[in-house]
C-alpha cells in the first residue's frame, strides 16, 4: 500500500507518531540525552574502570619514552576537542568575581611560582623545586596512577566550564 | 633545620595558603571566589579556555612523561 492510498483515518496515528518523533542520540537514552535510571550506575561504573585502566596504563608509561608523551597527549586532545564543543552539562561559571578576592589568589600563586623560579634558577640539592620533591612520591606505579586520575578529572572539571 | 627544610617549609606554607584561599572561599568569608569560580571566569573567553587547558596539559607532560 502506498502513502497515496491511506484514508485519512488510517494515515492520522501515523502522523501523530512521526511528529512525536524524537531523535535518539547516538549515546543512547532519550531525546534530551537522558538514560534511564538503572542504565546511569552501570555507565558510570564502565566510564570509572576506563579512566582508571588508562591512568594504569600511563602510569606505568617509561618517562621520556614516545607512549609516554602520546599517552598525555590523547586525553589532552579528547578533552581540547571536548572543550571547545562545549558539553552539555556545564557548570554555571559566574558573570564576575571581586577583583580584590581574585588578586588574593593571583599573589599566591605568584609566590609558588617565584619559589619554584627560584629553586629551578639555583639548582642546588639543597634547593629542590616542586617536581624534584613530587617525582619521588608519585614513582611508584599505584600513586602515579591515582595522580593520573586526579589530572584526568581535573581536565574534565574543567572542560565543563 | 636546614636548606632543605626550609625549601620545603616554604612550598608547604604556600600551599597551606591556597588550601585556606579555598576554604574561606567556600565558607563565603570575604569576597574571595573559589578555585573553580574564578577558574571557570577566566575560561569564558576561548584564549583563557586555551591557556588553562594548556597549563593542565603541561602539567600532565611534566610530570608523567618525563
Amino acid at each position: 500500500m502506498t502513502a497515496g492510498n491511506v484514508s485519512t483515518d488510517e494515515a492520522a496515528p501515523k502522523r501523530a507518531a512521526a511528529n512525536d518523533h524524537h531523535p535518539v542520540p547516538l549515546s543512547g537514552g532519550d531525546a534530551r540525552g537522558q538514560l534511564p535510571a538503572g542504565a546511569r550506575p552501570a555507565r558510570n561504573a564502565i566510564i570509572g574502570a576506563a579512566v582508571i585502566g588508562y591512568a594504569w596504563l600511563l602510569g606505568g608509561a617509561s618517562p621520556f619514552s614516545t607512549r609516554a608523551l602520546v599517552e598525555v597527549l590523547v586525553p589532552g586532545a579528547v578533552l581540547g576537542v571536548i572543550a571547545y564543543a562545549r558539553p552539555p552539562d556545564r557548570i554555571q561559571v559566574p558573570e564576575s568575581v571581586d577583583t580584590a578576592g581574585f588578586s588574593y589568589w593571583i599573589i599566591a600563586i605568584a609566590l609558588l611560582f617565584e619559589w619554584e623560579a627560584s629553586a629551578v634558577r639555583d639548582n642546588r640539592p639543597w634547593h629542590p623545586s616542586l617536581t624534584d620533591l613530587i617525582n619521588p612520591l608519585i614513582a611508584p606505579h599505584p600513586i602515579k596512577t591515582a595522580a593520573v586520575v586526579v589530572w584526568l578529572l581535573s581536565g574534565w572539571a574543567l572542560v565543563r566550564r | 633545620m636546614s636548606d632543605r627544610t626550609i625549601t620545603v617549609v616554604g612550598f608547604v606554607a604556600i600551599i597551606a595558603v591556597l588550601a585556606a584561599l579555598e576554604f574561606l572561599a567556600r565558607r563565603k568569608i570575604g569576597r574571595i571566589p573559589t578555585l573553580g569560580e574564578w577558574l571557570g571566569f577566566v575560561m569564558r573567553r576561548p584564549a583563557g579556555r586555551a591557556v588553562i587547558l594548556a597549563g593542565w596539559l603541561w602539567l600532565g607532560w611534566h610530570y608523567f612523561a618525563r
